[in-house]
Formats: C-alpha cells, sequence, structure tokens
C-alpha cells in the first residue's frame, strides 16, 4: 500500500515537473514572440522620408560624411540626400529657398541671418572648433599685429565667420571696419584675390587656410587666432510651416540627429577611421586633416552658450554697424530642441 | 557520449556554479562601473562649480579697471586646469566633452590674456563689452559641457545599471533551465531506468527471461542492466520455464486420469469412472425429473469358456462384448465394466422400453459376433438386468442393485434373456 502511494506520488511529482517544465518553456515561447511581434511592429510602422541636406564641404561636416559612410541613417526614419555647398552661407540659402530641408550653418552665419530671416531654426550643434577662421597676410608686408591692417585691402566672406572674427579682430585692437578696406569674396574666391594682390590680407577658413599655405608656402603669414574665435556647425532648417508640418519637421530633425549621434559616437571611438573617411570624401591631404582634427570638436549641443553665441554676434553686427539693424532679435527663438531632446536629452542644456 | 549519472551531476553543479561566478563576477564588475561612473559625475559637478565661482569672478569684477588684479583669477583658473588634469578615466564619448571643455578653458586663458595684456586701452567700450561677453560666454560653454558630462555619465549609470539587470535575469533564467532541465532529466533518467528494471525483474518472477533494454543510457543502470542480462541469460538456459512445466504436468494428469478411469483389459470405463458417472447422472435425474435406465450384463457361463479356452481367449470374449455393446450404444449413452464378466449400460434420458431395445439389439449383435477359437465359432450370450430410477432410489448404488436383482432373474430363468425391475415391458 505504501509503495502504492509512493509511486503515485512519484508520478504525480513528476506531471507536476512536466507541467512547470511545459509552463517555463510556453512562457519564453510567448515572450519571444510578443518582443518578435513588437520589433515587427516597429519595423513596419517606421515610414523613411527622404531628406534633403545641404552640407558645407568643410572637414566640420565630418559627422555626416561619416554617417553616411557607415550608414548610420538606414536604422532611422529618414534616408538622405545630401547637396555639396561652399560654405555655410550658401548652405542657409538653400534652406531657406525651400531646396533642401536642412543645412550646415555656423553660429556666425545664424548671427547674420538672425537679423533679416525669422522662419529659420537650429536643431543641434554637430561641431565646434575655435581654430578654423584664420588671419593670412603676406609675409612682406610685415604685419605683426591687427593693428597693421589699418588701411589695408582686406578679403573676406559676406556674412559669415570670416567678417566677425575680422571685426572682433580689429576691435581689439581699437580699430574699426571702416579703418580697412573690405573685399568681399565667395570662400573659393579667397586665395585667387589674394593671389592677384586684389587685397593684402584675406581671412579664410579651412581647408582654405591650409590650401594657401601649401600654394603660397613662406610668401604668407598665417596669424594666430586660436582661440579668438570659436566656430561651431549647426543643423538648421526653416521653421515648420508652409509645406513643412511641425510634427514631421521634427520627426526628420530627429532622425538626422539620430544618424548624427551615432556617427559622432563613431568618430569619438574610431578618429582615424573617420579621418580616412573626410579625406576620401573630400579627397584631401591626409596631413590637413592632421593639421585641423586636433581643433575640432564633434559633439551634440543644444545649450546656452551657443544661443549666447549667436547673440553676441549679433550684437556686435548692430552695434559695429557691420549690419543695418538695430534690434537684435530674442536668440532662443532660433533654438529648436525638440528633435534633440529625444535623441540625448542630456545635450540639450537651455534655460527654462 | 554515455555520461555516467554522477559525472552528470557533477556537470550540472559545476556549470551552475560556473554561471554564479559569472554572476558574481558581473556585479562586482557592474560595482566597479559605477564607481567609476559615480567619479566622474562628482568630476563633473566639481568642473561646473568651478566654472561658475570663475563666472562670478568676472561678472563681480571690473576686469577693464586698471587696478584689477589679475593673479587671483589666474590662481583660480590654474586650480581649474588642475582639475582638468586629474580628471578620472573617461569614456570616447565623454572625452570628447571633456577635450571641449579643455579647449574652451584655453579659450577662456587666451581671451583674459588678451584683454588684460594692455586693458584694451585702444578698444571702445562695445568691443570690450562684447569680450567680456565672449568670457562669459565661454565658461557658460564649459558650464554647459560638464553638465553635458554629467547628464552622459547619469545615463551611462543607468544603462549598467538596466544592462547588469537584464544580464542578472538572464543568468538567473540560464540557471534555472539548466537545474529544471537536469533536474527533471536525471528524475526521468532514474524514474524510468528503474520501472524498466522492476519490470524485468516480474517478468523475470513469472519465468520470462527478458532482457533490459533501457530507454534512456547511464554508466549505472547499464552496468545493472548488463550484470542482470548476463544472470537472466544463464538463468534461461538452465531452468524449465514455469509455462512448459504446467503444460507437462496437465498432459500428464491427463493421462493419468485416463488411466485411472479405464479398464485395463477391455479399454472401456472402468468401475471407478462408472460410479462417477453414474452417481452425476443420477443426481441429474432427481434435479431434473428425467428419465434413467442401467442395463446390467453378466456373460453367460464365463467361467466354462476360462476352463475350456483358457484365460486368454476368456479376455478376448469379454473384450468383444465390449466392442458389441460400445457398438450398439447411443453416443449419451456409458458403457463400463463393472467386475469380472459384469458389464453396465447407463442410459440417461431413457425408459424402460428404450433400454429393453438396446439390450435386445446387443443380444442380436453378440449372437450374429461370435468369436473362433482355434476354427471353432464360440458364441457368448449374456443375461440382462434392466431397472429405471424411481422415487425408492436414493443413489446410484440403489439402482445397481435393482440391475442385479433383475440380471439374477434372468440367470435363474434361463439365462440369454432380459429381466426388468420397476416397469413392464410394452410389446
Amino acid at each position: 500500500m505504501t509503495t502504492y502511494v509512493l509511486k503515485k506520488k512519484l508520478e504525480v511529482d513528476n506531471l507536476n515537473l512536466k507541467h512547470s517544465f511545459v509552463s517555463f518553456i510556453t512562457i519564453l515561447i510567448i515572450v519571444g514572440i510578443g518582443v518578435f511581434c513588437f520589433n515587427l511592429q516597429n519595423f513596419w510602422s517606421q515610414e523613411k522620408y527622404l531628406v534633403t541636406i545641404a552640407v558645407s564641404k568643410t572637414p566640420l561636416s565630418t559627422p555626416f560624411y561619416v554617417a553616411q559612410s557607415i550608414n548610420s541613417f538606414d536604422e532611422t526614419c529618414v534616408r538622405v540626400k545630401y547637396f555639396d555647398v561652399m560654405g555655410g552661407q550658401i548652405a542657409f540659402e538653400k534652406v531657406m529657398n525651400g531646396k533642401v530641408d536642412f543645412g550646415t550653418s555656423s553660429d556666425s552665419v545664424i548671427a547674420f541671418q538672425s537679423l533679416t530671416q525669422q522662419s529659420f531654426v537650429t536643431h543641434a550643434m554637430f561641431v565646434q572648433s575655435d581654430n578654423d577662421v584664420k588671419l593670412i597676410t603676406r609675409s612682406s608686408d610685415n604685419i605683426k599685429s591687427t593693428l597693421g591692417l589699418k588701411g589695408k585691402k582686406v578679403g573676406v566672406i559676406k556674412g559669415t565667420a570670416s567678417e566677425y572674427l575680422l571685426s572682433t579682430l580689429l576691435a581689439i585692437e581699437g580699430l574699426k571696419m571702416g579703418d580697412v578696406e573690405l573685399y568681399h569674396y565667395k570662400p573659393e574666391q579667397l586665395i585667387q584675390g589674394f593671389s592677384r594682390n586684389e587685397v593684402d590680407a584675406i581671412v579664410p577658413w579651412e581647408p582654405f587656410v591650409f590650401k594657401a599655405s601649401q600654394l603660397l608656402g613662406s610668401k604668407i603669414k598665417i596669424h594666430d587666432t586660436k582661440s579668438l574665435s570659436t566656430l561651431s556647425f549647426n543643423l538648421i532648417s526653416q521653421t515648420a510651416g508652409g509645406e513643412l508640418v511641425d510634427r514631421e519637421l521634427v520627426e526628420k530633425a530627429k532622425c538626422v540627429i539620430q544618424g548624427l549621434h551615432t556617427a559622432i559616437n563613431y568618430i569619438a571611438s574610431h578618429p582615424q577611421e573617420s579621418k580616412k573617411i573626410v579625406i576620401d570624401e573630400l579627397n584631401l591631404d591626409p596631413a590637413f586633416i592632421d593639421w585641423v582634427w586636433p581643433d575640432y570638436i564633434f559633439k551634440l549641443g543644444l545649450n546656452q552658450s551657443l544661443i549666447l553665441n549667436v547673440r553676441s554676434q549679433a550684437v556686435w553686427a548692430v552695434e559695429t554697424q557691420m549690419r543695418e539693424f538695430k534690434d537684435v532679435p530674442n536668440s532662443e527663438r532660433f533654438v529648436d530642441s525638440r528633435a534633440l531632446l529625444q535623441v540625448e536629452p542630456g545635450a540639450v542644456n537651455l534655460p527654462l | 557520449m554515455k555520461l555516467s549519472l554522477q559525472r552528470q551531476i557533477y556537470f550540472f553543479t559545476i556549470s551552475s556554479c560556473a554561471l554564479f561566478v559569472v554572476l558574481v563576477i558581473s556585479l562586482l564588475w557592474s560595482t566597479q562601473v559605477i564607481d567609476t561612473a559615480l567619479k566622474r559625475e562628482v568630476y563633473a559637478h566639481k568642473v561646473e562649480d568651478h566654472t561658475h565661482i570663475l563666472k562670478l569672478f568676472i561678472i563681480s569684477e571690473n576686469i577693464y579697471a586698471s587696478n584689477y588684479n589679475t593673479v587671483n583669477w589666474l590662481i583660480l583658473d590654474n586650480k581649474f586646469n588642475e582639475l582638468l588634469r586629474l580628471a578620472p578615466g573617461l569614456t570616447p564619448q565623454q572625452q570628447t566633452i571633456q577635450n571641449s571643455i579643455e579647449s574652451q578653458n584655453k579659450n577662456v586663458l587666451r581671451l583674459f590674456n588678451a584683454i588684460n595684456k594692455n586693458k584694451l586701452k585702444n578698444a571702445n567700450e562695445i568691443i570690450k563689452k562684447h569680450l567680456k561677453i565672449r568670457l562669459m560666454t565661454q565658461l557658460e560653454a564649459i558650464r554647459s559641457d560638464s553638465i553635458q558630462l554629467s547628464n552622459i555619465v547619469k545615463k551611462d549609470i543607468k544603462n549598467v545599471i538596466r544592462n547588469q539587470i537584464i544580464f542578472i535575469l538572464s543568468i538567473l533564467l540560464l540557471v534555472i533551465s539548466i537545474l529544471v532541465y537536469g533536474a527533471f532529466r536525471l528524475s526521468k533518467i532514474f524514474r524510468t531506468s528503474l520501472e524498466e528494471v522492476k519490470s524485468a525483474f516480474e517478468k523475470n518472477h513469472s519465468g520470462d527471461f527478458q532482457k533490459i533494454e533501457l530507454s534512456n543510457q547511464s554508466q549505472e543502470f547499464n552496468s545493472i542492466a548488463s550484470a542482470f542480462n548476463a544472470m537472466n541469460k544463464k538463468l534461461s538456459e538452465t531452468t524449465v520455464s514455469l509455462e512448459s512445466m504446467k503444460k507437462t504436468v496437465a498432459e500428464r494428469t491427463h493421462v493419468l486420469e485416463q488411466l485411472s478411469n479405464t479398464d485395463y483389459l477391455t479399454k472401456v470405463a472402468n468401475r471407478r469412472a462408472l460410479f462417477e458417472r453414474g452417481s452425476a447422472e443420477f443426481s441429474r435425474v432427481q434435479r431434473s425429473q428425467s428419465q434413467l435406465a442401467v442395463i446390467l450384463l453378466d456373460c453367460d457361463f464365463f467361467k466354462n469358456v476360462n476352463d475350456q479356452f483358457g484365460h486368454l481367449f476368456g479376455d478376448d470374449i469379454l473384450i468383444n462384448v465390449c466392442k458389441v455393446c460400445t457398438e450398439e450404444i447411443r453416443k449419451i449413452d456409458f458403457f463400463a465394466r463393472y467386475g469380472g464378466e459384469e458389464f453396465i449400460i447407463i442410459l440417461p434420458d431413457s425408459d424402460l422400453n428404450g433400454a429393453v431395445e438396446t439390450a435386445k439389439r446387443i443380444q442380436h449383435s453378440l449372437a450374429n459376433n461370435s468369436i473362433a477359437f482355434e476354427g471353432k465359432d464360440v458364441c457368448m450370450t449374456v443375461s440382462i438386468g434392466i431397472c429405471t430410477a424411481n422415487d425408492k432410489h436414493t443413489n446410484f448404488e440403489q439402482l445397481i442393485k435393482d440391475a442385479d436383482i433383475a440380471m439374477y432373474k434372468a440367470k435363474a430363468n434361463g439365462r440369454n434373456r432380459i429381466e426388468v425391475i420397476g416397469g413392464h415391458i410394452s410389446h
């Protein structure tokens, strides 16, 4: 009798064990299917927007080139198409003309444009450099400081960091923009103008500084202006409205920033590979990248300093009468943090 | 590969232990990671605080005043440099922010030096104000960076904790799965193997020597099975199975039963069989009120035949009488040797007339079936007594007794005739 009871108990125990095991496996399978379905739903629900971006043809746009090279937009909601442009100002114009959805522009361009244009926003800063724009004079002129520029002909790129740096350098020495003779050039034409002796000094940005040094060698003097101006490159677009629905704009910006975020992390962990991507993309001399790379800081951000920077440059432009405007608009209105907040909330540091 | 149960248990235990060790190591590792992350967070906060102090310094004092003492500010900035130099190890992403902070700090210092080089004596108020704002903006940039660093670190801590929880849960799930699977498998091996061994023993008990075929292989049970199979093989070779023994016994018993119920000489039923059948038939008659007749035959002058022709011929005569009787009775009738030269026929469901008819057929057949002795036919006659069962009879023996009386009456009335008791012959 006892043996029978024990046997029965053993059978029941085994049955229970079997049931528990089967239940366990079933739960695992259900959870697995759930996760799979969830991901599948995500996969199907993600429609891809075609986004056009005017990318300034400079190593500052490295995150964009890296993003394309490592296919970091593949996992976002956008398919991107780049339009190479010379300088952030042209990129800005393309954005405002509605020819592209997004563009890359420096804070100086944003500052100057904020005085006239009202309908654009900055979604994120993705790079900064404190040594991108430089002052070049002839060695033969023996100009030691900015003071020596008085009365000289200076070539700048209108409405950009180039113009801003010159004005700052002059002001530090107590000079005004009126004290020099200004010549406006397109970025790629500066060196040409300088070589033809049309001007005595130029204020180009990279890679034209490097090109000038290669072309003219010891004939030129590159002044040390490091840290006197910081330049940042930003992702801009028109404000929502017109053809762009607000929600769609933020969604697109979010996805572009997601791709940039991946690319920027890649740059941080794979600097050599990233350099090679830019060299190949822009057909640059590796020596040039080695020359500028230490000055570049690739990081996503949207912070108070950007607003202050834009504002101070705008105020500067107004106060030095570089532009014929009296009012400096509230710079905060040109910042839209919604997209970046979704990608990397920690990078957003704006006053409430 | 067949692993012994012991090894399997060892294996499960060791793998579970190994997974627990992995768990502990990962916990220690994550503690380390969180500790580093906390250091980074503290660092980020220090940077933020320090930047704030530097900003306050710039705001509170007129940096363009001729008596402005730059030493204090430079000491402060040196301290800040020291703080940046002693930054804890950072991830590439954090290092980017750190690089930004360092770069911004250089800009701050450079701007500060530019401002203080000659107090911008040639510059107007606008540029002074602008550069002061630039200085503030740079410091603000550092502060923003330190906040961003702090946020990244916080996110890292969250990620580490989340990953750790996922990792620990996965390992626990794995350990539990292995343990459940192990327990299930071992118990299955034990249960099925024991059942199979037990069933083999039970079959053995009933003489069915079969091999143990284990459905789950394990070294321990395999050795038991092979030892058992070897033993079984020997047993099956030397032991007659119980089934065949039973069969033999049944056959022998049948033969013995036949022998005990058969007359040795005539091969018809003997006296023992007669009484057994007779009692059964009598009982049936009593139950069913049916009819039953008994014929008793006695060979006439049989002693003379023995004396004249010898016992062997006498035996032949008896055998011939038996042959004739057996041929003349119905299938349901029972013929037996009662003793010596006396025979009895039990006729179930037969009345007196039926019995007389049978007796007459026998008399007639005997007359026609004489046997020869040395060329001379010897005819054997029989005196027949018949009786039918009635209420006076209480057992079969009484019925025989009445038949015997009738037979003696036939002897007395001249032999080779039929006499009846308990009824009248209808003609």
